[in-house]
């Protein structure tokens, strides 16, 4: 299956390997899928990080884009967007390394994908959702998603009964049914600058990404694209808990990089491993234990 | 860049094209959660998996009043897609794995009927509602019990 026709024979050099080790590792720490392709998947991407030859073949990412795809359908609806964007990353490492100029391709897929997947976010939070704009998403979100208990406290200026409190506040009555006295909603001024800042900053943040990864871009335009996608994924992957989205987003960001742009290409990594350390360390519920011991 | 190359770039953005406004498609039409189906409206609205939720009930023969069932943990696979999607074919899904359960418990089913449900909250107060997405109903053939 992997022979040499499989191997690129570029006249750029293809991407560099960085890239695919990077999305064949996260492959590896995010096994995904039913029992029929999940333990192919992880055989393909582990031999990929083992054997230069099967990490560089167009055999591999086309197997691994139809494995993805596969687990999209067996798995329909529940699949999350960045399996979607998973799959077609894979495919789009799968038609760069075939042809003569990997590199250059590559550049405009992932600035094209990574433009798109922005642009589709924007959409929905402006013209499509009827409840993020006016801040009720991270309204409730904060209050009712465990995963983001922590940050309410830390952040939000609730205390835990108050959070408590709001919680049961937002639980639906059937029709007709009031409680007496019961609890009423608390949302301290930190708690609506907290929501405010990531309602707005989020749909500019994204709204930014998008226009820079979509529009032809040069010169120090190139560098303001890198800071805002670095910048999105250390802050969103911090309190989002979706460490695959971030790296595979960071890995597209990194296709643009040459091998010149050495403090840039060690930006992305970093930020691909700060984003691990964040799935992996509880730190907000650290960061809250040590200000109650301070 | 040549126009082969220029195809090979843009082949994974056209499929993510595609996909998005089949999604947003879906999710207008069909109540295809936004957060799901690869049109990347997560965290964008509250409508997803956290705030709908399924209901079964279950008509037997000779019984008038419909009797509601939790979702069995053999269920919940069937229940979440047809949260996400309340479909005719994730609905239907459901229905049967609840006839199948409950024939295996020797009970008698006439009919399945599910809701699927979604909680809003109002702009200011946050005071939540729930509204129905879907109603179905599946009836059981008789001669199969």
């Amino acid at each position: 299956m992997w022979t040499k026709a499989g191997i690129s024979s570029t006249s750029d050099s293809g991407p560099d390997d960085i890239v695919l080790r990077l999305t064949a590792l996260g492959l590896l720490l995010r096994p995904m899928g039913p029992w029929e392709v999940r333990p192919i998947i992880l055989a393909i991407a582990g031999m990929s990080l083992l054997l230069p030859r099967v990490l560089r073949a167009s055999a591999t990412w086309y197997a691994l884009a139809g494995l993805v795809a596969v687990r999209i359908v067996v798995d329909w609806p529940l699949s999350d967007n960045h399996i979607y964007l998973l799959a077609y990353w894979c495919l789009a490492l799968a038609l760069a390394l075939g042809t003569v100029n990997g590199q250059r391709i590559l550049n405009t897929s992932s600035r094209l994908l990574i433009g798109l997947v922005f642009l589709m976010a924007v959409v929905w939070k402006v013209a499509l959702s009827p409840d993020y704009l006016d801040g009720r998403f991270f309204r409730v979100t904060f209050i009712t998603d465990e995963r983001f208990a922590t940050s309410a406290l830390l952040f939000g200026g609730l205390t835990e009964s108050q959070l408590d409190g709001n919680r049961e506040y937002l639980w639906p009555l059937p029709d007709g049914a009031e409680i007496l006295d019961g609890p009423a909603l608390v949302e301290p001024h930190a708690f609506r600058i907290m929501v405010a800042l990531l309602t707005w900053g989020g749909v500019i943040g994204e709204a930014l990404i998008a226009a820079t990864f979509l529009l032809s871009l040069a010169g120090w335009n190139l560098a303001v694209r890198h800071l805002l996608l670095l910048t999105f994924c250390a802050v969103t992957y911090a309190l989002a808990p979706v460490a695959g989205f971030g790296w595979l987003l960071l890995t597209m960001g990194l296709v643009s990089c040459t091998k010149e742009q050495r403090l840039l290409r060690g930006a992305y990594i970093s930020t691909w491993l700060l984003v691990l350390l964040y799935s992996e360390i509880p730190w907000a519920e650290v960061l809250k234990d040590w200000l109650r011991v301070v | 860049m040549h126009k082969e190359e220029r195809g090979r770039a843009w082949i994974p953005a056209i499929v993510l094209i595609a996909v998005a406004l089949t999604q947003i498609v879906l999710a207008r039409t069909a109540a295809l959660s936004p957060w799901k189906g690869g049109g990347f409206g997560m965290f964008a609205t509250t409508d997803g998996m956290a705030f709908r939720y399924v209901r079964v009930f279950v008509v037997r023969p000779e019984h008038s009043e419909e009797e509601e069932l939790d979702i069995a943990p053999s269920q919940t696979d069937a229940a979440a897609r047809a949260q996400l999607f309340p479909s005719d074919t994730m609905l239907n899904r459901l229905a049967l794995a609840v006839v199948k359960r409950e024939r295996r418990y020797n009970r008698l089913v006439s009919a399945i009927r599910l809701e699927v449900w979604r909680t809003e909250f109002t702009t200011g107060s946050l005071e939540a509602t729930d509204r129905p997405l879907r109603v179905f109903t599946l009836h059981v053939d008789k001669s199969r019990d």
